[in-house]
């Protein structure tokens, strides 16, 4: 039953994103506002998805990466619908949506697959460090995408050519909105995620700080976001360098995630 | 049935002209009342705008309906013969509802594409409606022009982007601030074009305007005008520090904002993004304050080059559209054409189906010994036959219709079939 759902939902992803890119084309504001229906349909389906998971194992559903992808790709979902909400921006869809699919995708790979986590990676903190991370790092990765899409207008606008794809990307300032909402929402979270992990790490390994490369570049990622969230609150950063700092950030973050996935053994290889 | 259209527009008669024969015409009850009497006239339309005054009847004779719309032209216009024909274009049926559809679709604007036009029409149409003038032909055309206004509309870009100045720095804000409400405009230089972009701003919603002038009292008199506050030119640093978009126009030989004037403000308002508009030659904000973050500048020349990519797009879109026009006028008159020969195949289908009814009555009798169904079947095969053998010659003239070669059959048919004229 959750497989089936897992499927539907991931069926109903492309569908939206599609939706999200020929909007691109066709240049109607109506296939944007459908694709955003799509997404939410998408969400709810995903949502019971996991719940049908739940029911079966009567386990926490995220017990590998491929889960840990799925309910990645459910909070990206849910955050960005949050803000397209919020800021009535939706062309950041056109690059969270085919985001959504792909971790979709990459999740399908570890499809039903239940692992028995190893004992050192069972507990309720556990799960509190998983799902505070994931929901900020969601957060801070449409800032960082905000970013990517706030630094192509402010050239387009520099370079004083009306063309296409500046009618098509958002206003400046709501891009710097998002960049601002999701420091405030994505910072806290992820503070609170590296918190529980590091009080988890203390009771299985007995040091706060395991030497971990992922630990490494998220706390780099974290100090930089921190500066970031300082800046603008106190000094009222706007604009193009919170834009150029949520990029350098969230290189950091990637940094982190490839350093577990792709090179190192580490206490984050799980699954 | 035929369609005339006569009429003048703003490229082929002076606005002198159009505006005595507007003016004449009078209000839009009276025209229509006084074309109708027209010998000839059965349905009249009358559009008068700014631009163009158009007249579009339906008539069965379409010669004397002309004669007549011309000397209604004359009187009202109070012209002589060889203004008439110089400011005056004539066409009928096909050449009529072409040019209906691109007025309609506003190919034919002075500024092509701008939405007004479609508006006018309709309301035109509106009086031709409630003063009974508009019959089966009219209706059926003007409906059919509102159509393909709106296909022009939604499927090509004609009317997108924007082609004044004013609205090219508009359109900017917004892709910069996105919602312009509750912004500040701040105004430098008291002109007639910088009042012009105040207009378009508080039309888009922006909540305060500020004018500073070197004479206070003109900055008063335009600030009253537009529900802004005046300050003098000392105040200028303060201003920039609150308002988010800022439109330079004076007549001053230096820069009146410079970059070290931006680069202070943008400090004390906390990084918020500024738009300046320098629409002043010799122009008013140094140059190098586009350098800062967060400040874009845009002067005269870029705005310009804005709009004139814009109308080129829009000559690009109206190549489009010219098409689509081609494929509705071609589509009404498929319709239109049938009309001719429409009467025609009525009354042989009556005449035939008296035919057939009679005979089927007089059968009556000696059908009486027959079984209830066998009689019906009867009926449903005589009915069969009739109309295959119907079938043929009335597609065959529909079809002939189409080319303005179905007379000669309608007079045979006619002919033959004794039908009566």
């Amino acid at each position: 039953m959750d497989i089936l759902l897992f499927r539907a939902a991931l069926s109903l992803y492309l569908v939206s994103c599609l939706g999200y890119l020929s909007s691109l084309f066709a240049r109607r504001v109506l296939v944007a506002k459908y694709a955003g229906w799509g997404l939410l349909a998408a969400l709810v389906v995903h949502t019971l998805a996991f719940g049908a998971r739940c029911l079966a194992t009567h386990q926490n559903p995220l017990v590998n990466i491929y889960a840990a992808l799925s309910f990645f790709a459910w909070v990206l979902a849910a955050v960005y619908l949050v803000f397209q909400v919020r800021t009535k921006t939706r062309v950041l869809g056109v690059l969270v949506a085919p985001a959504v699919v792909i971790l979709m995708m990459a999740a399908s790979a570890g499809l039903g697959g239940a692992v028995a986590l190893p004992p050192i990676l069972r507990g309720h903190l556990v799960s509190v460090h998983v799902v505070l991370a994931v929901i900020g790092e969601a957060c801070l990765a449409l800032v960082g995408l905000a970013g990517a899409m706030y630094l192509l207008q402010d050239r387009l606008i520099r370079k004083k050519r009306a063309t296409r794809l500046l009618r098509l990307l958002p206003p400046l300032e709501d891009l710097d909105r998002i960049n601002h909402l999701g420091l405030l929402c994505g910072f806290p979270l992820l503070t609170l995620g590296v918190i529980a992990g590091a009080l988890w790490a203390r009771t299985v390994w007995g040091t706060h700080w395991p030497g971990d490369p992922k630990l490494v570049w998220t706390l780099l990622a974290w100090a930089l976001y921190g500066l970031l969230l300082h800046q603008r609150l106190a000094l009222g950063w706007k604009g193009r360098r919170m834009a150029i700092g949520a990029l350098t950030a969230i290189g950091f973050l990637l940094a982190a995630l490839a350093a577990t996935g792709l090179f190192f053994q580490s206490v984050h290889t799980f699954g | 049935m035929h369609l005339v259209l006569i009429g003048m527009n703003h490229r082929t008669a002076p606005l002198d002209i159009r505006e005595r024969l507007s003016l004449s015409c009078g209000e839009e009850g009276r025209p229509l009342a006084e074309l109708l009497a027209i010998p000839g006239v059965d349905e009249a339309f009358y559009l008068n705008t700014c631009n163009r005054v158009e007249v579009l009847v339906g008539t069965g004779t379409p010669d004397a309906a002309l004669a007549g719309l011309r000397d209604f032209v004359l009187r009202h216009g109070n012209l002589s013969g060889e203004m008439l024909e110089r400011c005056l274009y004539l066409y009928r049926d096909e050449a009529a509802v072409r040019h209906l559809f691109r007025v309609t679709a506003s190919l034919d604007s002075l500024v092509m594409g701008e939405p007004q036009i479609l508006g006018q029409v309709k309301d035109a149409y509106r009086s031709s409606a409630e003063a009974n003038a508009a019959g089966a032909i009219l209706n059926r055309v003007l409906h059919h022009a509102f159509r393909t206004a709106k296909r022009v509309r939604t499927e090509t870009a004609i009317a997108a982007n924007a082609v004044s100045v004013s609205f090219a720095a508009v359109e900017l804000a917004k892709k910069i601030f996105g919602d312009l409400r509750g912004k500040t405009g701040l105004l430098v230089g008291a002109g007639e074009m910088s009042e012009l972009a105040a207009r378009h701003l508080l039309g888009q919603g922006v909540g305060r305007i500020v004018i500073a002038n070197r004479t206070l009292a003109r900055a008063q008199e335009m600030a009253s005008a537009l529900d802004g506050e005046a300050v003098g030119f000392e105040r200028l640093p303060e201003c920039l520090e609150a308002a988010d978009i800022v439109i330079a126009s004076t007549g001053s030989p230096g820069y009146v904002v410079t970059a070290e004037m931006v680069g202070r403000a943008l400090h004390r308002r906390r990084n918020r993004l500024l738009f300046l508009v320098d629409i002043a030659v010799p122009r008013d904000v140094e140059p190098a304050a586009a350098r800062i973050d967060n400040v874009y500048l845009y002067n005269i020349d870029d705005l310009q080059g804005i709009v004139d990519a814009n109308l080129a797009q829009r000559r690009e879109e109206a190549r489009k559209a010219e098409g689509i026009i081609d494929a509705e006028v071609a589509n009404y008159l498929e319709w239109f054409n049938t009309l001719e020969v429409v009467p025609t195949i009525v009354s042989l289908r009556e005449k035939v189906d008296a035919i057939l009814e009679g005979e089927l009555e007089r059968s009556h009798a000696w059908m009486q010994h027959m079984r209830e169904e066998d009689r019906e079947n009867i009926g449903i095969l005589v009915h069969a036959v009739v109309n295959k053998i119907l079938h043929d010659p009335i597609t065959g003239l529909k079809e002939e219709s189409q080319d303005h070669a179905a007379r000669p059959y309608v007079a045979a048919l006619r002919r033959l079939f004794h039908l009566e004229s």
